[in-house]
């Protein structure tokens, strides 16, 4: 069973809630955890960890072309074509905005001279624990300036599909584009996290067209939503029986995070509301039949 | 005039905040000012303005392939060269094109032997224009459905934006960018004279103003930090990069529940406190 937390809005609480959940999860069944930001991953994090990782492996995942310039014929074909402005002539020969481009490979296709070769770029890196609170951790950083997020979120989908386990839970990253369609593609579950302003709201409701996209049932959890309660008032009305929680919100959770503490080890009043979040996530599993025997 | 980008790679920190409460600031000292909302897979900026986006200004099209069967030959060979992993085939079975995968890169049609991959234009985004006062104008870019690859829409948007700093011959044109660091938030950046990264005082936030700051230096971009909710968390933690990476701390906001209650009812555009 794979169960995807996502937001829009970034800062909502989607790692908070994922290493959490994680970490309820594996009290009772075998857990693994990915952290599909591969932008900005915080999970480990939130899982009390450093920076430290039993394994590193470089990866590959975009390619960018090398143009030889002796057999390009200057006819602009490749920058003709191009859909992402990545390449432009000067003085008649093409050169690359490598920030632009996606390496997909149609100006090599295009090019009549064939002056055009794609070469691998080394542009992320899969980080993995291999033992969190009992379970594994498949983490990653696209490096900075390089493209293709979402093609890191798939490697470590993949990763993650190797090591046993009964529920995966993935943490995915803010937005609607490609590493958040990527993140979410073949999960069986997600957890929509938002907070009551309006910029939560809607952004809530913009990844619900991907979810909706896909066909995945999903459930709202309200995060901060003390701050302010009317709006909350209006996304529990929205939610209806979709709500499967609200948690409080309190300054002391950066200090335990500061501390690299988990919400589990702490006396947070938010270690109360998510275990009642893991409680209704679980009937409505039962519900949904994703989850049996629970 | 002077283009600033405001990014920070971690969601939630306070980009569009910060970005209006400097629209506000140039204001006040009779500027004139465009904002451009960047984050067109969420965009706020409007929300926080008390805005509405109604009638599109102008739309953004991308262009996605379309198979004619009589032509395919079901060589596979789309299949095996697509790097988006967006056409599926089952054997002996016509290729089928994911959408929501599809990257619109054209590769498909340009390599079909039998030229059987029609080109089929689609609205991906929408922008808009939003006037807010003589001085202030709002240019937001918003995806249309389920979108992969949301890097054009940022590029269109910023040219629109761009245009119309020149026509009204605006003092700043700021550009508000997304979470992250992918090719939206380069796209979003690209261009401007100055960044602002804003960042919280808390382990994650100086996690990613890390990263944030390195893309930065990449794009060769001079950058300023903005600590937002300054007195929330550890500060210390944001002074050590500003001191390691020799990248100052422009202002300091600290945490207020006047600006949350502004920020929650759409009326950020009258607070002045940078």
């Amino acid at each position: 069973m794979k169960i995807a937390i996502a937001s829009g809005k970034g800062g909502v609480g989607k790692s908070m809630l994922a290493s959490t959940l994680a970490i309820l999860f594996s009290q009772k069944k075998t857990v693994v955890a990915v952290d599909c930001d591969v932008d900005a991953p915080n999970l480990h994090l939130w899982l009390g960890e450093s920076e430290k990782w039993d394994e590193i492996e470089n990866i590959s995942v975009s390619e960018k072309p090398i143009i030889d310039n002796k057999k390009c014929i200057g006819c602009g074909r490749c920058v003709e074509i191009c859909a992402f402005d990545a390449l432009r002539l000067n003085k008649n020969k093409p050169v690359l905005n490598q920030f632009f481009c996606e390496g997909c490979a149609a100006c090599k296709v295009v090019c009549p001279a064939k002056a055009i070769t794609m070469k691998k770029v080394n542009n992320a890196e899969i980080r993995i624990k291999k033992n969190v609170h009992d379970f594994p951790l498949i983490s990653a950083q696209l490096y900075p300036g390089e493209v293709g997020s979402g093609k890191v979120v798939d490697r470590i989908k993949e990763k993650a599909d190797r090591f046993e386990y009964e529920v995966m839970v993935l943490d995915s990253p803010a937005g609607t584009g490609c590493p958040v369609i990527a993140a979410l593609n073949g999960v069986d579950f997600v957890i929509l996290i938002t907070e009551p302003t309006p910029s939560g709201f809607f952004d809530m409701k913009r990844v619900l067209t991907v979810v909706n996209h896909f066909k995945i049932p999903y459930a709202v959890v309200i995060n901060k939503w003390d701050i302010n309660p009317a709006e909350s008032n209006r996304i529990e009305k929205w939610a209806k029986d979709r709500l499967i929680g609200k948690i409080s919100y309190d300054k002391k959770i950066f200090q335990a995070i500061a501390s690299l503490k988990t919400i589990i080890a702490s006396d947070l009043t938010a270690k109360k509301e998510i275990e009642d979040v893991f409680i209704n996530l679980r009937k409505m599993l039962a519900l949904h039949k994703i989850e049996q025997n629970s | 005039m002077i283009q600033i980008g405001i990014t920070g790679g971690k969601g939630g920190t306070g980009k569009s905040t910060v970005s209006v409460l400097l629209a506000n600031k140039y204001r006040k000292e009779g500027k004139k000012v465009v904002l451009c909302d960047c984050d067109v897979e969420c965009p706020n900026d409007y929300l926080l303005l008390g805005q509405e986006l109604k009638k599109a200004k102008s739309k953004v099209h991308a262009q996605f392939p379309k198979l004619n069967e009589e032509k395919c030959q079901k060589c596979e060979l789309c299949v095996k060269e697509c790097r988006s992993n967006a056409i599926f085939q089952a054997p002996s079975k016509y290729p089928i094109f994911l959408h929501e995968l599809c990257s619109g890169c054209g590769l498909c049609w340009h390599l079909c032997p039998n030229g059987a991959i029609e080109i089929e234009k689609k609205i991906i985004g929408e922008i808009f224009v939003n006037q807010i006062d003589k001085n202030f104008y709002l240019v937001t870019g918003r995806s249309v459905g389920v979108v992969d690859e949301t890097g054009p829409i940022v590029t269109k948007v910023r040219e629109a934006a761009l245009k119309l700093a020149k026509d009204l011959k605006a003092d700043y044109l700021l550009s508000d960018s997304s979470v992250g660091m992918h090719c939206g938030v380069i796209r979003a950046l690209i261009g401007v004279n100055l960044a602002y990264a804003v960042t919280e005082p808390t382990p994650l936030g100086s996690h990613d103003l890390k990263l944030i700051l390195e893309l930065l230096k990449i794009l060769k971009i001079p950058s300023k930090i903005i600590l937002n909710q300054a007195d929330l968390g550890k500060k210390e933690l944001v002074n050590k990069i500003s001191k390691d990476t020799k990248v100052k701390i422009k202002y300091e906001i600290p945490y207020s529940k006047e600006l949350v209650f502004a920020y929650s009812k759409g009326k950020l555009g009258k607070v002045n406190i940078l």
